[in-house]
């Protein structure tokens, strides 16, 4: 494959942004590097985002969904691994608030302490927790996706179905008090363990483990729309009906990238809970799932590295600005300001302002080189 | 039994409330409105401010808060919504950022907090409307107690949603906002002035919400926030019920409180939520279009 100029640019600004990701606890303490996991791990979101809503075009209002199927199925593991699950009276690990919710007379194992307790058993093991982090929002998205999908259902009601689904299951979970500590959720979680390594939140491993994951889901994502299944896709998001005419299993690859997504999202949710150890239903709160859009929308929603660094950049700043007493509610406003002006002015994000960047600048070195290349793929266009 | 039949009735006229302006904006304009719920938190603050400050009722708040409300939609469609029409899930996005600005204003009391000045009834905190004693207590109908003031809700949105109906249906500008539903380009080329009556129906739509939120204010506790759930219930009423149809959001509102009503009943309100949401997902599968198609744009 030769590369074009413009890829060769691409490939650049990624090799940057990783070099970058990787030298930042030279730089960094324990307490901010903790954050800057956290938000890289925002940064994962974004690139499930763009993928989802720039690339397939589908504008998903519940990727909240997916982000706390992964986190609850890992929290669920270390939930059993603390140690304070460990002292509850039985030689078998069991969640201290399914003590206080016990049934009356039941015995103190997981089996039958309370109704539906012995979901948790094969929890016990933490990677059976990680496997179902990632198998359940992928099931979840084939699921939805096969039914909505083949459908043909587009557009707003996509976003409404996702939407109604996130809150649905927010609710299932608050209810499902006893298996699910509800509206606490899971708290006081053990340390995630690789081969007896133990990651705790705040020393460089496990940055390293956040800053690892999302140079790979990046680079990966990066890839998968480079294929011929990627731009498949993007014909499908540009005209759905020419593509089903030209003869593409359009549901297919839609509900293909749905659950690249969601199993992006989902691995995402994971790995918020090993760094800020807990798992709650505001995970799934409707402002979080639509705050993502917003990230991915700054960034730039049809560019995987613009999301991505818009989600990472709008949580630094929060953070940052927040610190100032006082300031943080007038942030808020700012941030819906910026958000109105960027869906005004700039809808393609900061990313098609660095695209349109790039291109002019290749143009003008095609202008003055006298062997001049011609300049490849300028339109990358918006998603409906 | 009547009880319960009643309380799906009440909780029905409160998402109609709510959905009766969606319905105009989203069915009308194409226009996902999330800032809607912020409209009615607006309405539910001018009625705290109006009694705190002038000293008046709910009843004078109703004018008021439509006024105000609707003023406020005219700003928001001159300023952000006339230049993305068209572009539904941008307007989604746009107005999102706008129902933000909006919390934060109230919360913020309008920037004045940061000068030291506090207004009363405005911030973060949680404010208190005490209705007239006449709509207060309960009166009794065939052995069931019956909320008075619910009641008064109920006959509020009827009237709200007669007075919505006879104006797109029986007067001129009414028409022409229909023939703006059923194809723009077309009632533009006869002559309808679009961009005007959009704006007009904007207003309206957020007026709307605007007495909403004064009646909301009555039995709810008013804060920044309170607006952002009700806009989601709204939009599936309109959804369920068909976009661009008002029988068809008046009768799922109908179908969503009692079922509403109903489960809570049986079970407790989390579930009853969580099973509204089962059944709008289930329709909007089943039929896209809701349940009163409209063929449009």
């Amino acid at each position: 494959m030769t590369l074009t100029p413009r890829r060769r640019i691409d490939w650049a600004i990624y090799a940057t942004f990783v070099v970058l990701l990787m030298i930042l606890p030279l730089v960094m303490d324990a307490f901010w590097l903790n954050r800057a996991a956290k938000y890289l791990v925002y940064g994962i979101v974004g690139v499930a985002v763009a993928l989802s809503w720039g690339y397939a075009g589908i504008l998903n209002l519940g990727q909240g969904l997916f982000f706390g199927a992964g986190a609850y199925m890992l929290a669920m593991s270390l939930k059993l691994a603390s140690p304070t699950s460990l002292q509850q009276g039985s030689d078998k690990p069991v969640p201290d608030f399914m003590l206080w919710n016990a049934e009356p007379g039941a015995r103190t194992e997981l089996c039958c302490i309370t109704k539906a307790s012995f979901l948790w058993l094969p929890f016990q093991s933490q990677w059976f927790g990680v496997a179902m982090g990632l198998i359940l929002p992928v099931l979840l998205a084939l699921l939805l996706g096969t039914i909505v999908f083949r459908k043909r259902i587009s557009g707003v009601f996509v976003s409404i179905i996702t939407l109604a689904l996130v809150l649905l299951v927010r609710l299932v979970v608050i209810d499902a008090q006893p298996v699910t500590n509800g509206f606490n959720g899971l708290t006081d979680l053990g340390w995630f363990k690789v081969a007896g390594f133990e990651f705790d939140p705040y020393i460089v491993p496990t940055y390293y483990l956040v800053a690892v994951s999302l140079s790979l889901v990046l680079i990966g994502a990066r890839l998968l729309i480079d294929t011929r299944a990627g731009l498949i896709l993007q014909a499908v998001r540009d005209d759905q009906n020419r593509a089903r005419y030209l003869g593409f299993d359009v549901t297919a690859y839609q509900t293909f990238f749905f659950a690249v997504s969601a199993a992006i999202t989902g691995f995402a949710g994971m790995l918020y809970v090993i760094v800020s150890e807990f798992a709650s239903p505001t995970f799934m709160d409707l402002s979080f799932s639509i705050t993502m859009v917003v990230w991915a929308a700054v960034g730039g929603r049809s560019s995987i590295l613009g999301a991505c660094i818009g989600a990472i950049l709008i949580n630094t700043i929060s953070a940052t600005v927040s610190e100032t007493e006082g300031f943080a509610e007038a942030w808020k406003a700012i941030i819906g300001l910026i958000f109105v002006l960027v869906v005004l002015y700039l809808p393609r994000g900061l990313g098609g302002l660095a695209h349109d960047l790039v291109d002019r600048v290749l143009a003008w070195k095609s202008r003055t080189s006298p062997n001049p290349t011609r300049v490849g793929d300028t339109s990358s266009q918006l998603a409906e | 039994m009547l009880e319960v039949l009643f309380i799906g009735l009440s909780l029905g006229s409160i998402l109609l409330l709510v959905a009766l302006g969606l319905a105009i904006t989203y069915g009308a304009m194409g226009v996902i409105n999330m800032a809607h719920g912020e409209m009615v938190m607006v309405g539910a603050y001018v009625t705290v401010l109006s009694g705190i400050w002038l000293g008046t009722n709910i009843f004078v708040a109703i004018p008021l808060a439509f006024i105000v409300t609707a003023l406020l939609g005219l700003l928001i469609e001159r300023v952000v919504v006339r230049k993305l029409y068209g572009r539904l899930l941008d307007t989604l996005l746009a107005t999102w950022g706008i129902a933000i600005l909006i919390q934060q204003a109230v919360r913020l009391e309008f920037g004045l907090s940061f000068l030291g000045i506090h207004v009363q009834g405005l911030g973060p905190g949680l404010q208190n409307v005490s209705v007239p004693s006449f709509l207060q207590g309960t009166f009794s109908i065939l052995g069931a107690d019956i909320n008075r003031y619910r009641t008064f809700i109920i006959l509020v949105t009827a009237i709200l949603a007669l007075m919505t109906w006879f104006i797109i249906y029986r007067t001129a500008i009414g028409m022409q906002v229909r023939a703006i539903i059923r194809n723009p380009k077309m009632a533009a080329a006869c002559g309808i002035d679009v961009s005007r009556v959009n704006a007009l129906t904007f207003a309206f739509g957020s007026g709307l919400a605007g007495v909403a939120g004064v009646m909301m204010s009555g039995f709810k506790t008013v804060f920044p926030d309170m607006g952002t759930s009700m806009v989601v219930d709204g939009f599936l009423v309109v959804v369920m019920g068909g976009v661009g149809s008002l029988l068809g959001s008046v009768l799922s509102a109908g179908i969503l409180g009692e079922i509403n009503g109903l489960v809570a009943a049986a079970t407790n309100d989390i579930l009853a939520r969580a099973v509204v949401f089962g059944v709008v997902i289930a329709i909007i599968v089943l039929r896209p279009k809701g349940l009163f198609a409209l063929k449009g744009r």
